[in-house]
């Protein structure tokens, strides 16, 4: 709790006017993080206000969370406290659009889908496809590095990002980066903040690079009857000069979720989806050369055209939203290196299993990145299943560490979460991120706590 | 007698072959490519992590500040000992570890060259896409330090977009890994933060790099013009086709009269510009690409194209860009590389201003540029024996990146502040934008061990009281 809640209130209203503050706890109970609610929440409807804001809470000792979608707020762990929650959603304005330049700068407020249709005018956009992407915001995208099936080819927001600017947890306003492709003027201060979950300040402007709109594009899909046929042609892809947006790998519960969606039949089996942008020539090529690959390892092809395959992997993007309620449930991210993926989907089935969980799988086959939901496969849905769930993850975080990678707790329940942590054990850089976590806000004013290691 | 305790110390971990403090051996070490000379107290050899941390260790029991050097081939005086203390050579830590084709990623040490990882990838296929101009004598550690660039960052972007893991000696002598193998791990992202830090925060000892595939096709050509606009023109009328060459290169009528004194690469001396396209990708589409360039550049006024129909023929268009900074050196004895970066469109005003410059400060300013990404290269020609003409050298190159700033760009694109442009550093960031990142600064170096000195100016305080 902040020292003192009215003298609190008093100081934001002074910055941005009652009608953008709330404090009941019927609204504010849909802004809690890991079911801390805050004591009130506010919207500031500038960069400067967003300062003042931050300037204000840390002189009465409250503690903030930054809030963009809402999209990745499950993720991490439960903060320490949450005495206010900052609401970025009057940031919603373009500063500045330079398509001759391929460059757009917004406040972190815009939603990406939103962004991509104001700019689409003028056949660009930012090749970006998180999950959510209806209600993700730029500032989301950027806070919690959020990446979707085409980073294959685009990576992830860090290799978008031009400049930003930053409200410190201290109020002080700084400037990274700028707006041009290279720039080594100081340290490259937007890798920092990027995916910083809000712990050392909040994000309120971002500069973007863009891209030429595509003429053309398709998504060809495989059906195989197992997961190695799927695995070989994803290496074959790889090793080949197929230039692939994005290769995701189903497995069957995710392939029967997105049975409607891609209007295919209930199959028991593995798919392995490409999706090719370019010119027409480039795109008609890739698919021709796919159909092979995947008739020879023994699969069945369907195929996506234009507005098709725009559909189709708008669907596997968000197919665990497909997924029945659950308050059981966890949604985690698993990160391998790239030649591993098929391998670990495969791992990780069977020690699901062997934990007594039903695991639904999806990956971004070429770039070591696997989705996956667990939930008890027996309906022990009682808070007494939630010590066995806990042990079961740290278990498949096992599969992910033994070939150096992660896994990531992106949602479960505020129960689940005591007694695991969401980001798992912090390595050998730890101590310079906490050196820089102190420097920044040691006060400890910005999501404390909810970051690897409680920063 | 500090001095000898030092030097004994370091030889009790390196061994006393690898320890240099002659006179004459420091003299080799106490400059790269920019202009100043300082001379370190010490040299020493690294060979292993292990061999990076009992050097730093030792440095830290003495107090004395340290210097990771590579090819030395810095053009911001990044590599020069400002303080004194030891430079740490790295260049003999050039082994490639590991080539994991399945997971499209190669584990390299610090000091082996670009070019000579490019080598050896090309040999199985695949390559490592930053490939800045000096890449036969640049390592990949300084790569790592200094964010480089190099002709195709308009399509694959620079260093830092292609390095995924760290292992780092910090300057407490403490080893550190930051990513690795597998994306996104969690935490900060201090790979992409330790990436152009100019080895202000400590020493990088294995990099874990992205490699990709070689494309199936590459398609050059090079355009001749009778004015640098209408070549700008044409580079904007490419991006603005939807098209997103590899590379956008050009050169002016000095460089190019230099270049053809020194390679004959064929280029006609009274052109205003030329302009080098490379498409890569699939091959299917190369073709009609190459002709819309093509009909582009001769819509754009191009007194003539050419295009490469071989191996042979391409390596001749290139030719002349690889070779131009060794041209322009017989032009002058020596030359100031300015690096600064504007918005693309801005090129054409900005040049005519560097131009403007030139009369201004009666020099001459040859420029070769990255049109892709707006990366400007003003060479300013001068005699270094001739002070009166150096100190005009100076303040022409400070204007130069005033006018980058003010057409929205900045300072440097691929150099580094270094030494160079801590003045000029605030020509960008705020104060409160220095204190920011000197705060990352204290993260990493509490001691001010880490290559001190360098890229922050004096506090304003300070510059005021004297």
């Amino acid at each position: 709790m902040p020292h003192d809640l009215a003298s609190l209130w008093r100081r934001l209203e002074d910055i941005v006017g009652n009608s953008h503050m709330d404090a009941d706890p019927e609204s504010t109970s849909a802004f809690a993080v890991d079911g801390l609610v805050p004591s009130l929440t506010v919207r500031p409807g500038t960069q400067d206000e967003v300062a003042e804001v931050v300037s204000a809470c840390a002189a009465e000792g409250a503690a903030l969370v930054p809030w963009g979608g809402g999209t990745a707020m499950g993720t991490g762990n439960r903060p320490e406290r949450v005495d206010v929650v900052v609401r970025l959603d009057r940031l919603d304005r373009i500063v500045e659009f330079d398509p001759d330049n391929l460059c757009v700068t917004v406040e972190a407020g815009m939603p990406l889908a939103r962004l991509q249709e104001l700019i689409a005018e003028k056949k660009v956009l930012l090749p970006l496809d998180p999950p959510d992407g209806a209600r993700v915001t730029v500032g989301g995208l950027v806070a919690a590095n959020l990446s979707g099936p085409r980073r294959l080819q685009h990576g992830t927001i860090r290799d978008w990002v031009l400049g930003m600017r930053v409200v410190l947890p201290d109020g002080e306003r700084i400037r990274c980066g700028g707006r041009v492709i290279k720039n080594v003027s100081g340290y490259d201060m937007n890798k920092l903040f990027i995916r910083s979950f809000g712990t050392l300040g909040i994000v309120t402007e971002v500069t973007v690079k863009l891209l030429p709109m595509p003429a053309a594009q398709a998504s060809v899909m495989g059906l195989f009857p197992d997961l190695s046929g799927a695995a070989a042609v994803v290496e074959k892809v790889l090793a080949s000069f197929l230039l692939p947006e994005a290769l995701d790998l189903l497995d069957p519960g995710a392939l029967d979720l997105l049975a409607p969606a891609l209007g295919h039949g209930a199959t028991g089996g593995f798919a392995l989806v490409a999706g090719f942008t370019g010119s027409r020539e480039v795109v008609a090529r890739q698919v021709r050369d796919m159909e092979v690959l995947i008739a020879e390892w023994g699969g069945t092809t369907h195929l996506f055209q234009e507005a098709d395959s725009v559909r189709a992997w708008a669907a596997i993007t968000d197919v665990f939203r497909a997924l029945p309620e659950d308050p059981l449930r966890v949604l985690c991210t698993m990160a391998v290196p790239i030649g591993r993926t098929a391998g670990t989907m495969a791992s990780v089935r069977v020690r699901a299993a062997e934990q007594g969980l039903t695991a639904t799988l999806s990956a971004h086959a070429g770039s070591g990145i696997l989705r996956a939901a667990f939930r008890p496969t027996h309906g022990s849905s009682g808070e007494g299943a939630i010590p066995g769930m806990a042990a079961a993850i740290e278990i498949l975080r096992g599969e992910a560490a033994a070939v150096g990678g992660s896994l990531v707790i992106q949602e479960a329940s505020p129960r689940l979460k005591e007694r695991i942590d969401a980001w798992g054990r912090p390595g050998s850089g730890f101590a310079t991120m906490r050196r820089i976590k102190v420097e920044f806000d040691p006060q400890r004013v910005c999501s404390p706590g909810r970051f690897l290691g409680g920063i | 007698m500090a001095q000898s305790v030092l030097v004994e110390d370091l030889r009790q971990v390196v061994g006393e072959a690898n320890v240099l403090n002659t006179p004459v051996h420091l003299q080799l070490y106490q400059y790269d490519a920019y202009l100043e000379e300082r001379r370190p107290d010490v040299v020493v050899f690294a060979h292993s992590t292990e061999e990076v941390v009992g050097i730093i260790k030792v440095c830290n029991a003495h107090g004395v500040p340290f210097v990771p050097r590579g090819g030395g081939t810095n053009l911001s005086g990044g590599t020069i000992p400002f303080k004194g203390g030891v430079v740490i050579e790295m260049i003999r830590m050039n082994r490639l570890l590991e080539v994991d084709q399945r997971s499209l990623r190669a584990r390299v040490q610090p000091g082996m060259f670009n070019l000579e990882l490019g080598n050896a990838l090309a040999l199985l296929g695949y390559q490592f896409l930053p490939d800045p101009a000096s890449q036969k004598a640049a390592t990949l550690g300084g790569n790592v330090a200094e964010n480089s660039g190099g002709p195709h960052c308009f399509k694959y972007g620079v260093t830092t977009n292609h390095v995924v893991g760290l292992t780092v000696v910090l300057p407490d002598g403490e080893i550190a890994e930051f990513g690795g193998m597998a994306p996104d791990a969690p935490g900060y992202d201090l790979t992409g933060v330790f990436v152009g830090s100019e080895g202000t925060f400590g020493v990088c000892t294995e990099v874990v790099v992205r490699i990709v595939r070689m494309p199936e096709g590459v398609k050059t050509m090079l355009a001749i013009y009778d004015s640098i606009e209408r070549g700008s023109e044409t580079v904007s009328a490419i991006v603005a086709a939807g098209m997103v060459p590899a590379t956008l290169e050009m050169m002016d009528q000095l460089v190019i009269q230099a270049v053809e004194q020194s390679i004959h690469c064929g280029l006609p001396v009274d052109c205003a510009t030329v302009l080098i396209i490379e498409i890569d990708g699939l091959k299917d589409d190369l073709e009609a690409q190459s002709e819309a360039i093509v009909r582009l550049c001769m819509e754009h006024g191009a007194r003539e194209v050419r295009v490469a129909k071989n191996e042979g023929e391409r390596a001749l268009l290139w030719a002349g860009r690889r070779g131009a900074f060794g041209a322009v050196a017989r032009l002058s004895p020596s030359y100031l590389v300015c690096d600064g970066t504007v918005p693309r469109t801005a090129l054409p005003t900005v040049l005519k201003k560097v131009a403007e410059v030139g009369e201004k400060y009666d020099l001459k300013i040859p420029n070769v540029f990255h049109a892709g990404d707006g990366n400007l290269h003003p060479l300013i020609l001068f005699d270094w024996r001739n002070a009166e003409q150096k100190a005009r050298v100076m303040k022409a190159g400070m204007e130069i990146l005033a006018l980058c700033v003010e057409l929205g760009g900045t300072i440097s694109g691929e150099h580094g502040v270094g030494l160079e442009k801590m003045d000029s550093l605030r020509l960008v960031l705020s104060e409160a934008d220095i204190r920011s990142q000197l705060r990352v600064k204290r993260a990493f170096d509490p001691k001010d061990l880490a290559n001190p000195g360098k890229i922050f100016p004096a506090p304003l305080e300070v510059v005021g009281a004297s």
